[in-house]
Parts: C-alpha cells; structure tokens; sequence
C-alpha cells in the first residue's frame, strides 16, 4: 500500500516536475547522518565522503538512472578486442571550478597517483590490470592492462575514487579538506563534524546546470533529530531517514520518503579458518537456522527484499538462486551429521556503526538458539570492528557491501583465495578458475553461465550467508524536484530545484 | 592571599595537566583499532595501512610522538594535525571552543536559575508540600537521561510547537536573536539536569545554615527574616553553593557532550566524541586536554573565591 502510494507521488511529482518550469536558485539544506571521513578521493572509503564528491568531482563515464554507461567527462570510449586496453575521448572546453582547462595530462597525474604505492590508497584494486596511463594527445587517454579487468568501466562510471580532480590540491594539501573538480558544485566551506557547503561551480561544463545556488550539508548524526529537523522544516532533505520511521513519514504530506532497489546486500561472513565453523555443514544448518524474513523485519522494519544470493533482482545479473529455506529441522540435521548434536558456542560481531546489524544480529542469535547453537553477540564500535575483522578475531560478523554494479564486483574480491577482501579465509581452486576465466570474457552472455556456478558455490559452501538487499531510501520536503533514489547509491543534485 | 600560594596552586596546575597530557597520550593509542583502517574502511589492504600509518607519524616510537605533540603546544600552541581531516587542530579547537562555552555557561546559567529558587523555596519550610514537590521535580530531573531529555524537549518545542530549531548553532555575531533561539534547547536540556542536581545541595546547604545558632540568635534579636536570610543564611550558604558550582562543571561537561552530538552543535564534545569513533589521536588527545584545563582552572577559581565569599579564609 505504502509502495502504491510512493509510487503515485513519484509519478505525480513527475508530472508537476514536466509541468512547473525548473527554476533556478535557492539552497538545499540538506542533512548527512555521518561526517565526511577526510575528502581525498583515493585516500577516504567513507560513503559520507564520496556522496559530498559525487556532486563536485567528475568521472570519465558515469552511470545513468537506469545503471548504463553513459559519457561524462570523455564522451567516447572504446575497449580494444583483447580487453588489453580502454581509450578515452574526453570532452572539450572543460574547467575545473578554478578556471583551470581539464586535460589528459590531469587523468594521467590522477590515476598515477592512485596507483602509486606511496599514495596508501585502499582503492587501488579498482583499476586492477592497469599498467599505464597514457595522454597521446589533450583530448586522448589511453589505460593499458597487462589482463582484461571487466569491472574497469564499471568502476570508473561509478567509484568517486575514480574521479578527476586537479593535482594542484595534492601539492597544498587541500586535497583532503577541499579537492577541486568539474562537478556542478564547488567545496566553498569545509568544518569538520558540522557542515558542508557547496556552492555553484561557475565553470560547469552542463549548461544550465546545476540549478540550486548551493548546497548546504549539516550532521546531523541522531536519527530521531533528524528526523524533527526534516519534519519541522529546519532541513529540505535527509541523507537517511531511521528505518522505522519510514511508515510514519510516508503517511505525511510535508515528507517525501524516495526509494530504489540498492546494488548492496547485507550477509552474514563467516571465519571458515577454524573450529565447527570451518564444516560447510555446519555453516549449511546457519543458512537454513535463521528466518530471513524475522531479519529483514527487525533490521530494517521491512525496508528490504530478503535474499539468498548477492546479486539483488533489479540487476541483469540476478540468479535468484535460493537453497534455504527456514529449516531449523533441516539445521539440526547438518549440525548431527556435522558431529555438533547438542551444538556448540560462537560469536555474532555486528557494528554499532550500522545499528541494522545489531538488529540483525539479535534475530539471528534466537534463531540459532532454537537449533542448539549458543551465539553470543559482540558489538564493536568501526573502528574496533574494522580492526577485529581485518585481524580475522571473529567467527562470525554482520555487515553489508554496497555500490556494486560488475558481478565481479560481488565475488572476486571477497571470495577468491587471498584476495584483500576475503576475511573469511574462503578457498575453493575450481571457484578461484571460474573468477579468473570469468573477469576475461567480454560477452555478457558468455559470462553468464560462469558466474551462476560461483553465485551456486558460493551460497552453497556458505562464506557468507546472504540475508537480504536493503532500500535506498531519501526522505525530503515535497518542493524538493528533480532528485531521484538511485540504484547505484549515488547522491545527485546536479538537477535538483526547489519549487518555492 | 599571597602570590606564593598562587604560584604554588598554578605549578601544582601545570603538574596535574602534565600528568594528564602523559596518561591520554599512553592510553589513546591502546584503543583497538586505528586511523589508518577508519579511513580505509573494509578496503585496506595491510599495505595502505601500513602506508598511511608512515604517513600520519604513528610509526615512530612513542615517546618521539609525545616529545613532538608536547613540544609543539608548549612552543608554538601547535596541537598537531588531525590524522583524518589533516587540518591543523588548532584552528579546529578556536573555531569549536566558541561554541561549547556558550553552551555550558547558559546552561549553567539555566541550572542556577532552577536550582537557587527551587533550593531555596523548599529549604524554608521542609517537609511541606512545597518542599516534596521540589524534591519530586529534582528526582525526575536527574533521573532523565540527557540524550532522552534533549529529544523530548525537539519534540515538544521543535516539532509540536514549532518554537525553537531542532539542532544546529549559530554564532553571536549572527544576531541575539538566532543566537538565542538555537542554544535554548540544548542549554535547557543541561540546564535542566544539573539544576535538577544542585537544587539539592542548595537546599541542604542552607537548611544546614539555617539551624545555626547565629541564625537563631539573628532571629530573636528580631532581625526582621528577609533580612536574615539575604544578609546571614544565603551569604552563609555561598561557600557551599559555589564548592557545588565549581563540581558540578565536570557532570556539565559530560552532559555538553552528549548534548552536542543530539543537537549537531558544533563544540569541543562533539570533536572529542567523534576523534574517538575515528581514532584521530592527536584532536582526542587536544580534546581531553582542554577539558582537564577547564576543569583545574574552575576548581581553581572556585578556591580563590572562597577569600572574597568569607573573608575569614585567607591562604599563605
């Protein structure tokens, strides 16, 4: 009912959106539950960075609503036959908000810098293959791999650590506080911990655009606060809304609540190093324990589409491939065979830095109590949890990945042997040949079938226990056009006005 | 009051914050985690980690990192760089430091104007209706959690009556009006407390006035009561009420800072609260700093304040 009524609104706010004239000026205040961690593009991994960047930095190619590539600052690219080189035809007569002319020899310093060791980046896997870059003229780059990497495209259309920014900050140091781009807004004023602001970018290639004058980005970290400032109008729009606050404002006249299928799942990652934990079976009987739909209730009061598999149904690459389900008598039966009959101890490890997985965390440990297993739950402030599960100190933990496009993106990382992200210490040699044959091949329908038999082993050997697909969701005044939820997680104004 | 006994107190001062400069700097960085992974999130590698650790300094011995960050603040008033946002903290701390002053003092403004009446009222005729009224008040009022305190008091005066912002400040400078608007909510929300507390302790130290014999003797010499209460119980009782002032700035700091977090002011509790979460050593360590400087300054001050209360206490 909710959704039919969401639904009607976007379709009436487009229609007023087609009929009403956007008009130009004014500022949004705006409202981000978290402050940026630092604004360096390839130091910071921190969404509420790259979310303030999205709307100052440009990409070579970006992604539209409908998650295609689609030009940006180059306005042609193609791919070389063997996957061994992408060129890049960029778009004349761009200015950095500085008034400095966009060239290649800017991509050049960027990405050089980004692969440079000495930079410390946490992103450099995300132009993974890329030996050289290279400016063969002021409107030409071209990166050469030494092996094709599918998520290139992927990665540069929608990773702000991929953007382009002047170098001119790196030498300053205002790099970190506020990087220069050819986005439609400018960082004018930077406070850590308070406030963002943006203003218009003078330079903006789009014309036209942006429509708003600036952009005025507060913290404002307790849900329940910003859940008043919205409402009492005090704020135009929230980063974030608390999930269970989602009925009540969408009831409301004076609130907009805006939804999308997001490219993120939340799973729970098992330690398969040692112990009961490191038997297939007994990661099988968690998989058939926990009700999926109980999780997804409590952790997001239903704001979410519970799933078995990661890739989420709005994407081409959905399998929907799902062996469980709820079965604790199917659970306790894995466990006997597995020679855990009476069960055994473990440890829940959620983060109070995404309060959904403490919530998650606490169904699941019922859950694993009605088939014997007796889970403790230990909650970590991030930085501690970041530490406890880089270190491998956990059996098992709850998190989620977001921003992924590529299905590449949703296994090699995480599941092949020894790569960064695989925490879990998973390691099977025929998934690990399927990855490495499957990032080759350029055809969509090519990859396909490969990719199933890793989604299929994957959710089968059960390193991760996939839980469910969360929604992107923005709540916002209704006067508030032209800004849409996207799949990607991306956070626009560069169309946005306000009709007052 | 001499100026050895002042000098003696100061270089007592400067020792305590020495102490505490060397305990914070030793116990910061045993905190599990680091800024290197906070600002890596789930993507560091061991090699950007360890990268960036040589880049923020952490990976020089301890006690170099403290000489430095000592050295700096003793020289220059340098309090380092902050690991995450790498801007000079200083300017962080003069920008934020504005603000959480205002803050604490109307809300100690705020918690005198609850606490002194209130204390007062029931203190003249315990055991009366009055009296267990004021005592009811002040039990709930310390009861309340602050973050509890501060929603109800958006809810009510933000969103049901649309009187008041919901978070955010506003310097001076724009105005007494907006100014005045944003700090009311969270300095009530302290207010409320720490009024709640000292009413307390203001009755009880001036009931204990009030059963004095030269209260008494005031009395039947027929000194009319107005004036034995303003000339020999309040002034009496200041000793007491200021001691209880001068404890209660430790109780209004904590509160300052959650309060700070649920109103998205910009002070110093906000900085330190979120230099934990990111592990940022060096604004942590200026953070706690600051608040033990306040707090020894305050004890201080409220001393030498007992010389002017009662004349009869002089230090050599």
């Amino acid at each position: 009912m909710t959704r039919i009524r969401t639904l009607a609104l976007a379709l009436g706010l487009a229609l007023t959106g087609l009929a009403a004239a956007q008009t130009s000026g004014g500022t949004l205040v705006a409202a981000w539950e978290q402050e940026p961690v630092g604004l360096d593009p390839h130091i910071t991994s921190a969404r509420s960075s790259y979310q303030v960047l999205e709307n100052v930095l440009d990409t070579l190619i970006t992604l539209d609503a409908e998650q295609n590539l689609v030009p940006s600052l180059a306005h042609a690219w193609t791919v070389a036959d063997d996957g061994l080189s992408v060129t890049f035809e960029l778009r004349e007569g761009v200015r950095f908000s500085n008034g400095t002319e966009f060239t290649s020899q800017h991509v050049v310093t960027v990405f050089e810098r980004l692969l440079d060791p000495e930079t410390g980046s946490g992103n450099a896997w995300r132009m993974a293959g890329v030996t050289s870059i290279d400016a063969p003229d002021a409107t030409t780059v071209v990166l050469t791999l030494d092996a094709p990497n599918p998520s290139l495209l992927g990665h540069l259309a929608s990773s702000n650590a991929l953007a382009i920014f002047d170098p001119v900050g790196v030498e300053d140091g205002s790099i970190n506080t506020r990087p220069i781009g050819t986005g439609p807004f400018m960082i004018s004023d930077y406070q850590p911990g308070t406030r963002v602001l943006l203003e218009r970018n003078p330079h903006y290639w789009e014309d036209g655009l942006p429509y708003l004058d600036a952009v005025d980005i507060r913290i404002i970290g307790d849900e329940t606060v910003r859940r008043s400032a919205l409402v009492t109008g005090d704020i135009d729009w929230a980063f974030s809304i608390p999930p269970q606050a989602v009925e009540e404002l969408d009831a409301r006249d004076d609130v907009l609540v805006d939804r999308a299928a997001a490219g993120a799942y939340y799973y729970i990652g098992v330690n398969t190093a040692e112990g009961p934990l490191a038997d297939e079976r007994v990661r099988r009987a968690i998989a058939f324990a926990i009700n999926r739909d109980n999780i997804a209730a409590a952790a997001e009061f239903g704001n979410a589409q519970v799933t078995q598999d990661p890739i989420p149904p709005s994407s081409a690459w959905n399998f929907g491939y799902a062996p469980y389900g709820y079965d604790p008598e199917r659970a306790r039966e894995l466990l006997a065979e597995a020679g855990f009959a009476d069960g055994f101890e473990m440890e829940i490890m959620p983060t109070s830095f995404i309060e959904a997985t403490i919530r998650a965390a606490q169904v699941i440990q019922a859950d694993l109590a009605a088939v014997g297993i007796r889970a403790s739950i230990r909650t970590l402030e991030w930085a501690e949890w970041l530490q406890e599960q880089g270190d491998g100190n956990y059996d098992t933990f709850v998190c989620s990945w977001n921003g992924l496009i590529d299905p590449d993106d949703f296994f090699y990382a995480q599941h092949r042997t020894g790569e960064v992200f695989n925490f879990t210490g998973y390691s099977n040699p025929t998934v690990d040949e399927l990855l490495d044959e499957a990032r080759m091949l350029p055809e969509f329908d090519a990859r396909r079938p490969l990719y199933e038999q890793i989604n299929r082993t994957i959710v089968d050997e059960a390193p991760y226990i996939y839980l469910y697909n969360p929604l992107e969701i923005h709540a916002y005044a209704p006067d508030v056009m032209g800004f849409a939820a996207r799949a990607d997680q991306a956070v626009r104004f560069v169309t946005t006005w306000l009709d007052r | 009051m001499s100026l050895a006994y002042l000098l003696r107190r100061l270089g007592t001062l400067l020792l305590v914050l020495f102490g505490v400069s060397l305990v914070t700097f030793a116990i910061i960085p045993l905190l599990p985690g680091s800024p290197a992974r906070v600002t890596l999130g789930v993507q560091a590698t061991p090699e950007a980690v360890a990268t960036l650790e040589r880049q923020m300094g952490l990976d020089r011995p301890l006690p170099v990192q403290y000489v430095s960050w000592i050295g700096g603040i003793i020289t220059r008033g340098d309090f380092g760089t902050s690991l995450i946002s790498r801007q000079p903290i200083r300017g962080e701390v003069t920008r934020r430091l504005p603000a959480t002053i205002t803050l604490a003092l109307v809300a100690l403004a705020i918690g005198l104007a609850i606490a002194i009446p209130a204390g007062y009222v029931s203190a003249l005729k315990p055991g009366s209706a009055r009296d267990l009224g004021v005592s009811v008040m002040s039990q709930l009022g310390v009861s309340v959690p602050d973050f509890w305190m501060g929603i109800l008091l958006i809810l009510l005066f933000s969103e049901t009556l649309g009187w008041l912002p919901s978070s955010g400040y506003r310097p001076l400078s724009d105005g007494f009006v907006p100014w005045g608007r944003h700090v009311l909510l969270p300095a009530a929300t302290v207010g409320i407390i720490s009024g709640s507390i000292m009413a307390r302790f203001v009755r009880s130290a001036l009931l204990e006035v009030l059963g004095q014999d030269y209260v008494r003797t005031a009395h039947a010499k027929g000194v009319p009561r107005r004036t034995v209460l303003r000339k020999h119980v309040m002034r009496n009782a200041a000793i007491s009420i200021v001691t209880i002032v001068g404890l209660q700035m430790a109780t209004l700091l904590s509160a300052v800072v959650v309060v700070e977090i649920i109103f998205a002011w910009p002070g110093l509790g906000q900085l330190a609260l979120t230099a934990t979460l990111q592990r940022d050593y060096p604004a942590l360590q200026a953070a706690v700093l600051l608040a033990a400087v306040t707090f020894t300054v305050v004890n201080l001050l409220t001393d030498l304040s007992y010389t002017f209360l009662d004349p009869r206490i002089s230090y050599a």
